[in-house]
């Protein structure tokens, strides 16, 4: 059974021949870049770089998918934010001042998906979809409309405003669900088989759960409503407290970090749902051994996670033998 | 008006995250003869730490509080004006505070600069996305008992390794307190990196330090 066959068996909620593993989030690691001569800054920039630095996953790692890009700065440059380079070591930041404040009225420019890097990014889907001969899923990676927002205004200016005049949120959650479902219908389009969508800042870590709730489910549905292919919501942080909501967002696919409760989750959510998630990027991945990354897994399996992730994007330093240890435990189970 | 209901007004306004009513009662409260120290310690402050525990209870979040410190700052810094100047220099400590470099997050560490500030801390904010010789350098040039730093992803949370590190090197591990924070810190990882303590939210921080100061 081939890496892409075992995902679609997981997602019929029908059985594969062993637990899937790969990242909702950014697997790229030093180590990998070496291994695959594909570097920082290069694979944020150029779409064959990212396309040889994703592969890496499936061929370094083993992983059971390649995921790009490894930012999440792609629709916010395409709508006008400044970009702060992150050099060969870091990854590209969102720079001030941020284009807009509260009492704009944000646009969605119509050639939206030829701006900045996106046509880069939607190469590497291309070179991919040559690469993988269709064997391995590809995951295209957009952003949720509240993380986009917050790259419009700047996060602080957008939780002052959730909580003062949250009306005022609307027109930028709007563009954020605009940007974020044209980058995945293009990825598709180029040949992803899932989409992952980021929602970092729509984590109860950063905003009130009443305000996902009231706010921002509308458009993460309005979003997955117009993506045809399986979706994975990944939002960061102890997510308990909107859990329930993520799960009626029409994602397939619900990613979360050890930090939440994945029983709750699953009670929450349902049998629907497919769980993913596992292990600790920096307390376990990073900085911890083998043994424990393997108990931690164990554990999190034990829990009712249905797909063996890192909990969140990886730090880049992390050890090639402590992610080789995921799949080691993946291919046991 | 009676002192506690000057008090009663001042904490509730804080509790309504009202800055413009906080801004009222700070002008009124002087007006009306009321210390301002004390309008701060036992008025404004007693409802930011009433809203600090509400956060860490779950029942408000951040946006509130951001909302609320701002409202806050508005307030104390009224007073403050309004304080005798040995008052105004009377500090608790001297603290340096910062997110790692790469970081943009600004949030948890903006409402604890706002917490220590009003609880009498001098507080040298170096903003966000600072680079670890930064915090070297103004540690030195302000004497700093107390070395802050905040990160909020897994990308830039080595930064606040490098930082004891750097803190070493120069000579003044001994000399400062070392405090970490941010999304990805926990105990585990400050123990592990050797930081003094981990703040997890802003009344534990404020303990935490008050404890080691004394």
């Amino acid at each position: 059974m081939n890496a892409k066959e075992r995902i679609m068996r997981v997602l019929r909620h029908q059985k594969p021949d062993r637990m899937p593993c790969f990242g909702a989030n950014s697997t790229v690691t030093y180590d990998q870049m070496e291994k695959v001569q594909a570097f920082w800054p290069e694979a944020h920039e150029n779409g064959e770089a990212m396309a040889r630095q994703a592969l890496a996953a499936y061929s370094v790692l083993g992983f059971d998918a390649v995921r790009i890009p490894f930012s999440q700065t792609f629709e916010a440059e395409a709508l006008g934010c400044k970009i702060k380079p992150g050099g060969s070591e870091g990854i590209p930041g969102i720079d001030s001042p941020p284009p807009y404040s509260i009492d704009d009225t944000p646009v969605f420019p119509y050639d939206f998906l030829s701006r900045g890097r996106i046509p880069e990014l939607l190469r590497a889907v291309r070179i991919l979809k040559n690469e993988t001969d269709d064997a391995v899923p590809i995951v295209g990676g957009i952003i949720g409309p509240f993380t986009i927002a917050g790259a419009l205004l700047e996060t602080v200016p957008l939780l002052k405003a959730s909580f003062k005049t949250p009306e005022k949120i609307r027109p930028f959650l709007e563009v954020g669900e605009k940007a974020g479902t044209a980058l995945g219908r293009a990825l598709i389009d180029e040949g992803a088989d899932i989409i992952a969508c980021e929602d970092m800042t729509a984590s109860p870590a950063l905003i009130a759960p009443d305000t996902y709730r009231d706010f921002e489910l509308a458009y993460q549905k309005r979003q997955f409503d117009a993506i045809s292919v399986p979706k994975i919501l990944h939002i960061c942080g102890n997510v308990d407290q909107i859990v329930e909501w993520m799960g009626k967002t029409g994602a397939d696919i619900v990613s979360i970090e050890p930090k939440a409760n994945c029983k709750l989750a699953r009670e929450k959510c349902g049998p629907d749902i497919i769980l993913m998630g596992g292990v600790d990027t920096v307390t376990t991945l990073l900085l911890k051994d083998t043994d424990t990354v393997k108990q931690e897994c164990q554990k999190t399996i034990a829990d009712g996670i249905q797909i063996l992730a890192p909990g969140c994007a990886i730090a880049p330093g992390t050890p090639t033998e402590n992610l080789l240890a995921m799949i080691e435990v993946a291919k046991a189970h | 008006m009676e002192k506690t209901k000057w008090l009663e007004k001042a904490a509730q306004a804080i509790l309504d995250a009202d800055e413009a009513a906080a801004q009222d009662i700070a002008e009124k409260s002087l007006a009306a003869g009321m210390d301002p120290l004390e309008m701060i310690n036992e008025g404004f402050a007693a409802g930011i730490r009433k809203m600090g525990d509400l956060f860490d209870r779950g029942e408000v979040f951040l946006p509130g509080l951001v909302v609320a410190s701002d409202a806050m700052m508005a307030a104390v810094k009224i007073l403050e004006q309004a304080l005798p100047k040995d008052k105004q220099d009377q500090k608790m400590g001297v603290i340096v505070i910062g997110t790692v470099e790469g970081d943009i997050h600004d949030i948890g560490k903006g409402i604890i600069v706002t917490m220590l500030s009003v609880h009498g801390y001098e507080v040298h904010d170096l903003g966000r996305d600072v680079p670890i010789e930064n915090f070297v350098t103004k540690a030195k040039e302000v004497n700093a008992d107390v070395v802050g730093s905040s990160a909020m992803m897994t990308t830039t949370q080595l930064g606040q390794k490098k930082l004891e590190e750097a803190l070493k090197a120069a000579g003044l591990r001994n000399k400062v307190i070392t405090m970490v924070g941010g999304a990805v810190a926990t105990d585990h990882w400050a123990k592990r990196i050797g930081a003094d303590f981990y703040g997890e939210s802003p009344q534990d921080t404020l303990e935490k330090l008050k404890e080691r100061l004394n």
